[in-house]
């Protein structure tokens, strides 16, 4: 019987293939890496040119400014990782959002007189436009979220809390409990709650809810007004932005 | 006369209730103190009686029906009156004088425009300062004569101006 591939021949032969088979691959692997490079080079040529294109549109109209930003996220890019970075380079809005995110420090800081560091999103965003002058781009609150989170590496300072339809932009240390979100909530459409909205809407004991309302009257979010024939109510001027325009 | 522009904290309910926490009181009475002088200023008034100012508008809000009560009242005149804005005419503080501007920065107006007018050096008689035609256009036009005495005397010790004897002229330098 003949047997074939055992002898000293058969192995030479076979060494032999596999040389060549891993030269064919790493020719092969070759061939695909210098078309991945291509590939990638004409990937970042169009989209040099896209950016270059549409730069205008990126930087003043923040509709596109949103898609450009799931567009990047999608692909793993983040344009705003660092100001030095290609897109940043290209078309500067890494410091568009820093410069965005001091404004909005600024517009916190200014009003918290008035409503002790606790600010609704809309209303932060028509200060900070307003601070920006009437010539520059328009604002979105998506914009604002994206310069916010950037101000977390900075700390806790700085948190958005959600309140459903809207949200609010709290500028001030501290941990709000749930039982704080949820008054705020409760409150959001009138601007006020009383003790026994509480008790009554969340079955809450009058003990829990005092304390909760206390606490928010300390940071200096509730002023109290004794003046309502239905007992006293706390008012949150955070959520009074009616009031006053 | 254009409208009195009201602070958004007038409309705002609570304002009108002493706060019990020591920072928020702070902000609405300095609030308070700001609003009580505005508006003696838009009304050009000099003194302020506490029973009749409790149902002015500057103390009662009919729109929310929320009022600034006597005490709450007596709070912020008693501040006022530290910063050197009010003084007491009586001793019961029924009624007080209200300087909407402190003497001294009435002095530094007058004597501002004393000298645009080139009135230096020469005498002038109260009366044209508060109601002469040359001074028709300034915030002191009708300002009341013990007040005016006073912004002169205050500018008499920085030997801006001398009052005469009679308290009816001074000659600025």
């Amino acid at each position: 019987m003949h047997r074939r591939g055992a002898g000293l021949g058969a192995i030479k032969n076979k060494t032999l293939a596999q040389a060549k088979y891993r030269d064919k691959g790493s020719e092969i692997a070759e061939d695909k890496f210098s078309q991945m490079t291509q590939q990638m080079e004409m990937f970042k040529t169009n989209l040099e040119d896209f950016a270059r294109k549409h730069k205008d549109d990126i930087k003043k109209d923040p509709e596109f400014r949103l898609q450009f930003q799931d567009m990047c996220a999608s692909i793993g890019v983040d344009p705003l990782a660092s100001s030095k970075g290609f897109w940043a380079e290209m078309l500067g809005v890494g410091d568009f959002y820093y410069e965005l995110a001091i404004q909005i420090v600024e517009v916190c800081i200014a009003t918290s007189p008035k409503n002790g560091g606790l600010i609704n999103i809309e209303e932060l965003r028509d200060k900070v436009e307003c601070a920006r002058g009437r010539n520059s781009q328009s604002i979105s609150i998506d914009d604002l979220l994206r310069a916010i989170k950037k101000l977390k590496i900075l700390g806790s300072g700085f948190t958005v809390i959600n309140m459903g339809s809207t949200s609010l932009v709290q500028s001030i240390p501290g941990e709000m409990s749930m039982d704080h979100t949820k008054i705020l909530q409760q409150a959001q459409k009138n601007g006020f709650i009383s003790l026994t909205d509480l008790t009554q809407n969340f079955k809450w004991e009058p003990e829990r809810a005092a304390r909760a309302l206390e606490f928010m009257v300390k940071q200096g979010l509730a002023w109290v007004d004794d003046q309502d024939s239905s007992g006293r109510k706390y008012w949150f001027p955070s959520l009074c932005t009616n009031i006053g325009r | 006369m254009a409208d009195f522009d009201w602070p958004w904290q007038y409309k705002f309910p609570p304002f009108f209730t002493i706060q019990p926490n020591l920072e928020t009181r702070k902000k609405q009475i300095e609030a308070w103190c700001t609003l009580i002088l505005d508006y003696q200023k838009y009304l050009k008034s000099y003194s302020l009686d506490v029973k009749e100012a409790q149902n002015s508008p500057l103390f009662y809000n009919k729109s929310i029906s929320r009022r600034l009560h006597e005490d709450g009242i007596y709070t912020i005149l008693g501040e006022l009156q530290k910063k050197g804005h009010i003084e007491w005419k009586d001793k019961g503080r029924k009624e007080c004088l209200i300087m909407w501007r402190t003497p001294e920065e009435w002095g530094k107006l007058i004597y501002n425009w004393a000298d645009s007018k080139g009135l230096l050096n020469t005498v002038c008689t109260m009366y044209e300062i508060s109601n002469g035609d040359d001074s028709a256009d300034t915030d002191f036009h009708g300002i009341e004569s013990w007040l005016l005495l006073r912004a002169l005397k205050s500018l008499q010790l920085e030997g801006k101006c001398e009052v005469m004897a009679g308290n009816e002229g001074v000659k600025f330098f």
